[in-house]
């Protein structure tokens, strides 16, 4: 009897511990998947650069600014915030990403340009014990405002962006579509200078 | 027997001419002949290179005929090929992320969504594949795609099938990265 239950627990206790072997191995991803995943991520920071800079504009149209603030809004995930600093005052405010847009196209300048350049990874994304990767891209960000009373302001910012990728499921049209979501965190400034 | 010599001699002499006039006679049937072959050789010969020359003809224009089709055909197929929806669809693509201005790219979001069954026909967008196994973005739909080439100006996905209705509305479009 002893040996009869010995026997069943080791059986399940096995087949538990396979069962969790083989789950893992089949959320491992090929070195080619994680570079798809990697570029994807980069991407969507390209976007919001994209995003930033036509909120930022002067010339953009009101109705044209609220839909692309939209979109740049979905790239995050809920409650991230932006951090935002300037040459005279050292502290660093931070804002939700829905506010932070709002104060951008409101800046009290005629012309606006907002650049971001040297946009990598200094923390790769890294699979976490919850199933979802995490990692670190830094971008650098050229602000220039000039008004035409002459009041003129320019600043490069260096901000960190955590990154967020997810793999989830979604029904559409009765098919089922496994995906790779992507979603930016809080942005954080590391470094303010002319 | 002087008068025998004389007879004798004019018989030779009459001999001799009717002989000659008999030779002549053959040869000149003999040259006519000839020349009637020559000029049945020259006849055949024209008629030989007549037929040459139309055979020659009908070659060439037989050839010309099949380039004509072939040309009809590659148009056709062109033409064909241009006006399926997934090449429709990129050149719209392709006009919207290149757009100079917002009035512009607006019209030509306008025109691509007459394409689709709904402004809120699903896309698909597989960022890799290995396998068998298909890696996708975030489904978006194709109003906020065509928005996406207009304000990103970046053309980096290709299309790669299209699901149509019966009307030839496209109801779902699969892209491709680059």
């Amino acid at each position: 009897m002893f040996n009869n239950d010995y026997k069943f627990r080791f059986l399940f206790l096995f087949s538990l511990a396979l069962s969790g072997t083989l789950f893992a191995q089949s959320d491992e991803v090929s070195p080619e998947r994680k570079q798809a995943i990697d570029s994807l991520a980069l991407e969507k920071v390209r976007d919001l650069s994209k995003y930033i800079s036509i909120i930022g504009n002067k010339k953009t149209a009101f109705s044209e600014s609220s839909r692309v603030m939209d979109r740049a809004e979905e790239l995050f995930s809920p409650g991230s915030e932006m951090g935002v600093s300037n040459l005279k005052n050292k502290e660093v405010n931070y804002y939700k990403v829905r506010k932070y847009f709002e104060r951008l196209m409101a800046l009290n300048y005629d012309r606006v340009s907002i650049k971001w350049y040297d946009i990598h990874y200094i923390s790769d994304l890294e699979r976490q014990p919850d199933g979802r990767y995490v990692g670190v891209v830094t971008i650098y960000q050229r602000f220039e405002g000039e008004s035409d009373d002459g009041m003129k302001y320019k600043d490069t910012t260096k901000k960190d962006i955590t990154i967020y990728v997810e793999r989830k499921k979604t029904q559409i049209q009765g098919r089922t579509i496994e995906f790779w979501d992507v979603l930016l965190g809080d942005i954080r400034v590391t470094e303010t200078g002319v | 027997m002087m008068l025998t010599i004389r007879n004798s001699s004019k018989l030779i002499v009459l001999a001799l001419v009717l002989i000659s006039a008999f030779g002549c006679q053959s040869k000149k049937k003999a040259m006519q002949a000839s020349n009637a072959a020559a000029e049945k050789a020259r006849i055949e010969r024209e008629a030989a290179d007549k037929k040459a020359d139309a055979e020659l003809l009908a070659a060439r224009k037989a050839e010309e005929d099949k380039a004509k089709w072939e040309a009809e055909q590659r148009a056709k197929e062109s033409e064909s090929r241009s006006s399926t929806p997934a090449v429709k669809v990129g050149q719209y693509f392709s006009a919207i992320s290149s757009s100079s201005n917002l009035g512009s790219a607006n019209a030509s979001i306008n025109e691509a969504l007459t394409l689709f069954a709904s402004p809120e026909t699903p896309v698909f967008i597989v960022i890799s594949e290995s396998g068998g196994l298909k890696d996708y973005d975030k489904p978006t739909t194709i109003k906020d795609y065509l928005n996406y080439l207009k304000d990103q100006k970046k053309n980096i996905n290709a299309v790669s099938s299209v699901k149509t209705d019966g009307n030839g509305k496209i109801t779902e479009l699969e892209l491709r990265k680059n």
